[in-house]
């Protein structure tokens, strides 16, 4: 897969984010659960990133984890030279505020702000300033230029996705974590979506994580990453939909090996 | 950031005009109660500035209320009106309580002054009096009226008119000889009434010799100022004399006569004071509530990467702009009120209003109020709102409800001690003391009580529902008041704290006022009762003349009639300030008439220099029978032999003298007077006959038992009104509370209310549900307050009888029962809004509400 570098970081020059040997238990005693067991992963600059897995495998936790939402109960986690092991939530907030992005599956936008303040709010909760000409191209790749001066209820739920988008690209953070983010939408308004990601991956050098049950989405990765019961399990590199359907059913043939470990 | 606070704010219109209410009404009272003495100030201001208007310098004495006052003498005077700069000088000869008598039904007209002076004939030297027709007054047996008062009596020049001199302490008959006015065409200053006598006539009756002044104006020649010539003045100046610029002088008796409507002021206050508190919690609530509807939004600005602070910060800021909004209102409505309870205290006086005063300081207290109470009520929820996990922006984070366990021992630990002092002032014998121990615990009581109220909420609540709760759509209710404690526990805490000083009072009242009628019904000879009204302190310069109650004595059927003489002006006994003043009586009579038991030496009818005493008082004083103790009355001090010590009882206490001793008084004239009748003689024909015998003495009046009784207890009676007006303002912050409650579980339950719907639960039921957890809300509050305050009112009635100011304890239930109504309707009336909202849900929509 070649990458076409603009203003990001060229591809492969280290990993924009990375765990190593990470374990999240959530409660004790007799109602833990272990969310993840050990998972090691790097994911590359410059790169889409897909994860998959059965419901309840964990890629939500994973995303949490790596993206400083949520704290991980043992082990190493970095973004770009940041390592979040430690950090206090003035750290974590730092690290919001300059070097990860989210999209979710819904819930995306303040309903009391138009689309240009949400896609904006972020570089005003960080009192920055928007660069006009980066703004202007995030906006004509989206395709909302007509939309700006509308509330989140007067927009369809893909036109409210790609606000989403807008608002992750637009402060070009060091990596754009996305879960589930066509979980919502029909197909069209999916695939719209996923070209736009896409897109600004390989022109714009964007790094960007995707949480996806989706074959078919997957599919515009460069690597998809399969998690089952909280370890990776599998991995692929440019991946076709077919390629990524054969390997579910596989996984799902075979239980997983090292899982009653 | 700010942007999205403040767009917030506006889709939150409805919850936070809640909240700006409490905060309208506290700053409201506040700024009315500044308003309003304010405005009063300007407006006598305005008087007394145009009384001075040509004053430069007021000589009089430096104690006005002396018994015997310094006057000024005719070389005095001419010393002072030849300092160099006066232009003119006019002497002061004046009394208060000069009462004209209508010349067509011979009642005594009231105004708003009553004012007599004597005057020297020639025009006023300072401008202010003119004489519109007819003469000054020449001869002993004329006078002179001002136009409003010849209106008032309904004389005019050539008539005759019937004059109430006070120091004569009876009517005379006098010749009106002409008619007065004010410069600029007025009839009168202020809706006062103006009798002017001779000057010579009115010395000797004023002050008992011809020549004397009380004190005098003066005006300045062209270019010497007021202080100036003050100065001057100042340095021929008599002892015992000052001497104030007629600046000065305005400011003064402005002063003392705002001082008349201060209780209203601290009333208002009072009502400030409880609506900040309760609003307190009000707010509290309501931005509990909204951050708790707020944590998708708030954790999604966290995960954008907003700082806590910058979050908490979001909250506070709106908290600012709400209190801000809601100080302005409340100064607009507080200005309004203040004007409006000037204009009844004052408005119907013939005294032009000086319009609303508003004053800097007003306005700078009325924010700092409005912003304070919000921001100290936001704080919590704003702490709350920072601590909102990012990731609750992507999944339903479940913050557990902190435990009650610390809030209930901090308030256990405040409660028992408190109940323990209660308790101890209650029972213990400590004499006035009881009283702050009393005050102590119960402070500490109530405050532990509400603390502690989450905890109770649960089973009382459960116990109540258990009443009302019928049907499944009742059993639901009641459910979900008990659901979350701490919720119900803050939504009743305002009627908790309304309902608790209700009540306290409503038991000290009742019981006071039963103790009383027990006491009048079983052992008092009296049956008809003279009383004089006083508008300041009585020391025998008000009242009637006790000669009167020798025609009382000579009506068929009355067995005797006692005079009471009150000296309440720099009175002491035993070197020590006496308080509750002294009364001089028959005390052989009075012990006739009243229940006067001996404990020491005996009770019987006084000579000079002795006193009896009650025993409370006595042993304050240490005093005993047999024992020789200095006396102050009248300024002059004497030994006197206390002769006995009787058991204090809620209608005698105080120190005793016998009628002797009324030489010493200020005044000659009767306090009070008692009359007891044969055995079945009907009062009401009495009390008409005795009416009429002191119609001479304007101001005083006759009842039967009765009356005596609601007399004693009326300003008790006034209290309580000023408390359930109170009640009424903390239940109104109570309903918008419980609203503000209910509005929220509606929006927080939106599925769950869709869900009972879709699976059968009909509209009305919807609607039932709402209202029982409404009233169980309010109910709750109320049997706590109730229980705490009859609690207290009965634990400082028991201080009370300690100490026999009463002798029972009497719960008012129909005055309880009728709050407990009134709570009621208020819970209804609060469910009202959000039952219909919820009955008005789509089923559909609410069930896939995010
Ligand atoms: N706050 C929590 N408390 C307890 N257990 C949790 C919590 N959050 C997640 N889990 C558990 O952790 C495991 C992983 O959850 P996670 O949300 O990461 O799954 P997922 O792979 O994203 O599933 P899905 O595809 O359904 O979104 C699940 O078993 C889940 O029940
Ligand atoms: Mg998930």
């Amino acid at each position: 897969m070649t990458s076409q570098v603009s203003d990001a970081p060229a591809a492969g020059a280290g990993a924009a984010a990375r765990a190593a040997d990470l374990w999240k238990v959530y409660g004790s005693g007799e109602a833990q659960v272990i969310a993840l067991r050990g998972v090691n992963v790097e994911l590359e600059r410059g790169r889409f990133t897909a994860i998959m897995g059965p419901s309840g495998s964990g890629k939500s936790t994973l995303m949490h984890c790596l993206a400083g939402l949520d704290t991980a109960t043992r082990g190493q986690i970095s973004v770009g030279d940041t390592a979040l092991t430690g950090l206090d939530d003035g750290g974590l907030t730092r690290l919001r505020r300059e070097k990860v992005g989210f999209i979710f599956q819904q819930f995306n936008l303040l309903p009391t702000l138009t689309a240009e303040e949400n896609i904006l709010l972020p570089l005003a909760i960080a009192g920055r300033k928007p660069d006009p000409e980066w703004y202007r191209t995030v906006i004509t790749t989206v395709g909302l230029a007509d939309r700006l001066t509308h509330r989140p209820s007067q927009l369809s739920g893909g036109q409210q996705q790609r606000v989403a988008c807008a608002r992750a690209l637009v402060s070009r953070p060091e990596v754009i974590f996305a879960d589930e983010p066509t979980g919502n939408l029909d197909s069209r308004s999916g695939a719209e979506i996923l070209n736009f990601l896409r897109r600004s991956v390989t022109e714009h050098g964007q790094t960007i994580v995707m949480v996806t049950h989706d074959a078919n989405a997957a599919s515009h990765a460069d690597r998809v990453i399969f998690l089952a019961d909280g370890q990776i399990v599998d991995e692929l590199t440019a991946p076709t939909a077919d390629a990524v359907l054969d390997r579910i059913k596989r996984l799902d043939a075979a239980p997983v090996a090292g899982a009653a470990e | 950031m700010i942007k999205a606070s403040l767009r917030g704010l506006l889709q939150r219109k409805l919850r936070l005009s809640l909240a700006l209410i409490a905060i309208v009404l506290s700053v409201g009272f506040l700024a009315g109660s500044l308003v309003l003495s304010d405005t009063l100030n300007a407006r006598f201001g305005s008087l007394f500035s145009t009384i001075n208007a040509n004053v430069a310098v007021v000589v009089q004495p430096k104690d006005p209320q002396a018994v015997d006052p310094v006057r000024l003498t005719d070389d005095q005077l001419r010393t002072l009106s030849e300092v160099d700069g006066v232009r003119a000088v006019s002497p002061d000869v004046s009394a208060q309580g000069v009462i004209p008598f209508r010349s067509d039904d011979g009642e005594p007209v009231s105004a708003d002054a009553m004012l007599g002076f004597g005057v020297d004939g020639k025009d006023d030297p300072l401008g202010l009096v003119e004489l519109r027709e007819g003469s000054w007054p020449q001869a002993a047996d004329e006078v002179t009226v001002t136009a409003y008062t010849a209106e008032l009596a309904r004389v005019k020049r050539g008539d005759s008119l019937k004059v109430y001199v006070p120091v004569l302490n009876e009517p005379r008959t006098f010749k009106v000889v002409g008619v007065a006015g004010y410069s600029g065409g007025r009839d009168s200053l202020a809706g006062e009434s103006v009798v002017m006598f001779q000057q010579a006539y009115a010395q000797e009756t004023f002050y008992g010799a011809t020549g004397r002044y009380a004190g005098a104006s003066f005006a300045a020649d062209e270019g010497v100022s007021d202080t100036v010539l003050k100065q001057r003045i100042a340095e021929k100046l008599p002892s015992g004399f000052k001497a104030l610029t007629g600046e000065e002088s305005s400011e003064e008796q402005s002063a003392q006569i705002g001082v008349v409507f201060d209780f209203i002021k601290y009333i208002l206050i009072g009502f400030a004071v409880l609506a900040a508190v309760v609003g307190v919690f009000l707010i509290f609530n309501t931005f509990n509530i909204i951050v708790a509807q707020r944590t998708r939004e708030l954790a999604l600005l966290r995960a954008l990467g907003a700082s806590w602070g910058q979050v908490a910060g979001s909250v506070l800021l709106e908290a600012l702009v709400v209190s801000v909004l809601g100080a302005t209102l409340g100064l607009a409505i507080g200005a309004g009120l203040g004007a409006w309870v000037e204009h009844m205290l004052i408005g119907e006086f013939e005294l032009p209003s000086a319009g609303i005063i508003v004053k800097p300081i007003t306005v700078v207290l009325a924010y700092a109020l409005g912003v304070l109470v919000t921001l100290i009520a936001a704080f919590v929820p704003a702490v709350r709102a920072s601590s909102v996990p990012p990731v609750a922006a992507m999944r339903d984070v479940v913050r557990p409800d902190k435990s009650l366990v610390a809030l209930s021992v901090v308030g256990a630990v405040l409660a028992v001690p408190g109940l323990a002092l209660v308790l101890t002032g209650a029972l213990a014998d400590m004499g006035g003391t009881a009283f702050l121990v009393l005050l102590a615990g119960a402070v500490l009581l109530f405050v532990g009580t509400l603390l502690l109220s989450p905890l109770l909420a649960r089973p009382l609540v459960r116990g109540l529902g258990a009443l009302i709760g019928r049907g499944s759509a009742g059993k639901l209710g009641v459910r979900n008041a008990v659901r979350n404690p701490r919720r119900t526990a803050v939504t009743a805490a305002a009627i908790i704290i309304g309902v608790t000083v209700i009540g306290t009072a409503a038991t000290v009242v009742q019981s006071f006022k039963t103790s009383l009628e027990d006491i009048m019904g079983d052992s008092i000879g009296v049956e008809v009762m003279i009383q004089a009204s006083v508008t300041a302190a009585p020391d025998g310069r008000q009242g009637f003349n006790p000669k009167a109650l020798d025609q009382v004595r000579a009506i068929p059927g009355v067995k005797e009639a006692a005079a009471w003489h009150f000296d309440a002006l720099n009175v002491s006994v035993a070197n020590q300030p006496s308080a509750f003043g002294i009364f001089a009586t028959d005390v052989g009579q009075a012990s006739r008439m009243f229940p006067m038991d001996a404990v020491d030496g005996s009770i019987r009818t006084l000579a000079a220099q002795e006193l009896v005493v009650d025993d409370n008082t006595a042993e304050t004083l240490k005093l005993k029978a047999g024992d020789r103790t200095p006396v102050v009355i009248g300024g002059v001090t004497r030994d006197y032999t206390v002769v006995g010590v009787y058991k204090t009882t809620p209608i005698i206490l105080g120190i005793l003298v016998g009628l002797p001793a009324v030489e010493d008084f200020p005044g000659p004239l009767a306090f009070q007077g008692f009359v007891s009748l044969n055995e079945g003689v009907d009062a009401a024909p009495v009390v008409a006959q005795i009416e009429k015998i002191m119609k001479d003495y304007p101001g005083v009046q006759v009842g039967d038992r009765q009356s005596y009784v609601e007399q004693a207890t009326a300003s008790y009676d006034l209290l309580l009104t000023a408390v359930e007006w109170l009640l009424i303002v903390a239940l109104v912050i109570a309903v918008l509370g419980i609203l503000n409650t209910l509005l929220l579980s509606i929006v927080e339950r939106t599925r769950e209310l869709g869900l009972v719907r879709a699976v059968g639960l009909s509209r009305g039921g919807l609607v039932w549900m709402v209202t029982v957890e409404s009233v169980l809300i309010t109910v709750f509050g109320v049997a706590l307050g109730l229980a705490l305050g009859v609690g207290l009112g009965a634990a400082f009635t028991k201080a009370l009888i300690t100490i026999e100011f009463a002798s029972v304890i009497a719960i008012p239930w129909l005055d309880l029962l009728q709050y407990l109504a009134i709570a009621v309707v208020a819970g209804i009336a609060a469910a009202v809004l959000p039952a219909r909202i919820a009955a008005r849900l789509n089923v559909l929509e609410a069930i896939s509400y995010e």
